[in-house]
C-alpha cells in the first residue's frame, strides 16, 4: 500500500506499535537494497566475497542512521514550522512508510536503464515524502512540501558541518570492511585496465581452460529418407 | 482492498519487476569476474576444436601467412561457440570459399565475459540446456530465455559503468581467440570483427582494448548492428555499418542518444563526419530470418540471394578496407 502511496496506509498505521515494525522493515529493505545498488564500486575495487557482505551490512546499518537522523531532522522542523507537537514515534513511522520506494534501488542495477530508474525512484520517493507529512501528519500540501525541503537542507547543511565526523567514521568503517583500498570511483571506470604491461597477453596459453560440451545441433542423418523433405529455411 | 484498475495491471507489473530482478542481477557476472572472484581463465570448447580440425576447417599453414582474420560475432540467439543457425554456417562458409587467404573465426561465445558457453555455467547450465532443446524442439518461446538472457549482455556493453569492464573481457577473449589461430600482436595483420545484430555493440566495444595490445589495424563490420555511440567507434580504423532497408530491428537505435542525428558531439556522429565511419544500405534486406541479410532464397526468380549480396560486400570490404571509397555500395 504505501507503495502505491495509499493515503490510507498513514492514518492506519501511525499510532500503532505495529507501524514501527512495519516502517523498520520497509528501512531494512530499503538500505539492503539501497546499498546493493550502490555496491558496484566494491566489485570496482576487487572486494572479496566475504567482505562484500560485510560492507554490505555496514551500509545498509548506515543507512538505518541515516533514517533516524532524517526522522530527527523532520520532526524538529516540522515542529518548529507548525507549533502543533507531534510524537516522534509518529513522524519515525510515515517517514519509515515514505522509503518504501527505494526499497526498488537494487533495481538501479540494471544495464542501460539504471539511470532512468534512479530518477523515477528519486521523483517517487520525493512525492511519497510529501504525500506522507500530509496525510499521515494532516500538514497542508504546501506544509509538507516546505517541511521536507527544509529538512533536506538541514540534512545537507549537517552533512556538511557536524556531521562530517559521522561521515569520516562511515567511510573508516566501510573501508576497513572492504579490506582492500577503495580507491577506485565509479567515474574512473572508463580508465581501468586489468593489465598493466601491454605484452600481458604472453600468458594468455596459460589462462586457457578446456571445456567438453555436448553438440549444441546433433548432425543431420546423412541417410535418404531426408532427402524428400522441405527444409523450411 | 485492489482496485479495478490495479487488479488488471498487477499481471504486467509483476512480470516487470521479475524483469528488472533478473536484468538487475545480470551485471554481477561482469562484475564478479572483475573483482576475481571466478577466476582468469578463458574457456573454450575443446570438443568443437577437434570437430572443426576434423572437417580440416582452414587454419593457417606456416607457408601461407594469412591476409586478415575475421572474427564472426553472432547474434543474440546464440549459447555457445557453436552456430545454432544453418544461416550463420551457410554465410561462414561461402565467406571461407570468397576469402581463401583470409582465417575466417566463428567459435566464440559473445555473450560470455571468459566465453563460457552458457550450457556449461556452474550453476544454470541445467537451465539453459533446457532452453536450448526448447528452442531446437519448441515450444520456441522458452528459447527466447536465451536471447533475452544475451540481449541483457548487450546492454551491459552499452551502459557506461559496466561497458568498460565487459569490453575488456570480451577484448581479451577475442584477442585469446585470434591467436589461437596463430595471429601474431605485433604483425599488421589486419582483424576484422563481424558484429551481427547486438554482437555490433560487443564489436565496437571490445576495439578500444584490443587497440592498445596490438599493431594490427582493427576494422568493425556491423551486419545490421545494433550499438550505441562508444568510444570504439573512433578507435576502429574503419566501422562498416551495413543496414538493410527492412530492419525494423534497427528502431532501437533510438534508445541510445548519442546515435540521435542531432546530438553532434555524439563519437557516432563525429565518426560518420570524420569519415570513419560508413553506412551501407542493403536494399530490401530484413534484420534476420526469410528476407534477412543471411537469406538463401532470392527475393524473386532470376534474382541474387540476401545472403550473397551481404558476403559479396562483406569480402569487398575485408580486401579493400583500407581503401574504403573503392567498395561499391550496390547493397
Amino acid at each position: 500500500m504505501s507503495l502505491r502511496l495509499d493515503p490510507s496506509v498513514y492514518v492506519l498505521l501511525q499510532d500503532r506499535a505495529e507501524g514501527l515494525r512495519y516502517a523498520c522493515l520497509i528501512v531494512l529493505l530499503a538500505g539492503i537494497s539501497e546499498s546493493l545498488g550502490q555496491s558496484v564500486v566494491l566489485f570496482l575495487n576487487r572486494v572479496r566475497p566475504q567482505r562484500f557482505v560485510l560492507a554490505l551490512s555496514i551500509s545498509t546499518a548506515s543507512h538505518l542512521v541515516g533514517y533516524l537522523l532524517w526522522t530527527l531532522t523532520i520532526w524538529s522542523v516540522g515542529s518548529l514550522l507548525s507549533g502543533a507537537e507531534q510524537s516522534w514515534s509518529a513522524v519515525a513511522v510515515v517517514v519509515g512508510l515514505a522509503y518504501a520506494p527505494q526499497v526498488f534501488a537494487f533495481f538501479e542495477l540494471t544495464p542501460y536503464l539504471g539511470n532512468l530508474i534512479w530518477g523515477i525512484l528519486s521523483l517517487w520517493s520525493m512525492v511519497a515524502i510529501i504525500l506522507a507529512l500530509h496525510y499521515g501528519l494532516n500538514m497542508e500540501p504546501w506544509q509538507a512540501l516546505l517541511v521536507s525541503a527544509l529538512g533536506w537542507m538541514v540534512m545537507q547543511a549537517l552533512r556538511r558541518t557536524v556531521g562530517l565526523p559521522i561521515l569520516c567514521f562511515r567511510s573508516w568503517l566501510q573501508r576497513r570492511a572492504a579490506g582492500v583500498p577503495l580507491v577506485v570511483k565509479p567515474d574512473d571506470v572508463p580508465h581501468l585496465r586489468r593489465h598493466r604491461r601491454p605484452n600481458w597477453y604472453e600468458q594468455l596459453e596459460l589462462r586457457r581452460r578446456s571445456v567438453r560440451l555436448p553438440p549444441v545441433r546433433k548432425k543431420r542423418k546423412p541417410t535418404d529418407e531426408q532427402t524428400h523433405v522441405h527444409r523450411m529455411e | 482492498m485492489f482496485t479495478e484498475w490495479s487488479d488488471l495491471l498487477l499481471l504486467p507489473l509483476v512480470a516487470l519487476i521479475i524483469f528488472l530482478f533478473w536484468a538487475s542481477l545480470t551485471p554481477f557476472e561482469t562484475l564478479g569476474w572483475w573483482a576475481g572472484w571466478f577466476g582468469n581463465a578463458i574457456y573454450h570448447d575443446t570438443a568443437l576444436n577437434e570437430a572443426q580440425e576434423g572437417a580440416n576447417v582452414q587454419k593457417t599453414r606456416p607457408s601461407q601467412p594469412s591476409t586478415a582474420f575475421v572474427l564472426f560475432l553472432s547474434g543474440i540467439g546464440r549459447v555457445s561457440g557453436q552456430t545454432l543457425s544453418y544461416r550463420e554456417q551457410g554465410f561462414l562458409d561461402r565467406l571461407r570459399q570468397r576469402l581463401p587467404g583470409a582465417v575466417v573465426i566463428d567459435n566464440i561465445f559473445p555473450y560470455s565475459v571468459n566465453n563460457l558457453a552458457l550450457t556449461g555455467q556452474p550453476i544454470f547450465a541445467g537451465l539453459w540446456q533446457w532452453a536450448l532443446r526448447r528452442k531446437l524442439e519448441g515450444p520456441a518461446l522458452a528459447g527466447y530465455l536465451i536471447n533475452t538472457r544475451n540481449l541483457l549482455q548487450v546492454a551491459i556493453a552499452a551502459d557506461k559503468r559496466y561497458g568498460p569492464i565487459y569490453n575488456q573481457a570480451m577484448a581479451e577473449v577475442m584477442l585469446d581467440t585470434v591467436m589461437r589461430y596463430d595471429f601474431d600482436p605485433e604483425s599488421e595483420t589486419p582483424i576484422f570483427l563481424i558484429g551481427y545484430s547486438g554482437a555490433g555493440q560487443i564489436a565496437i566495444g571490445a576495439v578500444t582494448y584490443l587497440r592498445e595490445w596490438t599493431k594490427a589495424p582493427i576494422y568493425v563490420i556491423s551486419l545490421g548492428g545494433i550499438f550505441s555511440s562508444d568510444p570504439g567507434l573512433l578507435v576502429a580504423n574503419h566501422v562498416f555499418h551495413l543496414w538493410g532497408t527492412r530492419d525494423k530491428a534497427q528502431i532501437w537505435r533510438f534508445l541510445m542518444p548519442g546515435r540521435w542525428s542531432w546530438i553532434a558531439t555524439s563519437e557516432w556522429n563525429r565518426a560518420l563526419r570524420q569519415g570513419r565511419a560508413t553506412i551501407i544500405r542493403m536494399d530490401g534486406m530484413g534484420h534476420t530470418g526469410r528476407g534477412g541479410y543471411l537469406d538463401r532464397n532470392p527475393p524473386a526468380e532470376g534474382e541474387r540471394s540476401n545472403i550473397d549480396r551481404t558476403v559479396e560486400i562483406i569480402s569487398a570490404i575485408i580486401e579493400q578496407a583500407d581503401h574504403p571509397e573503392h567498395i561499391p555500395r550496390i547493397g
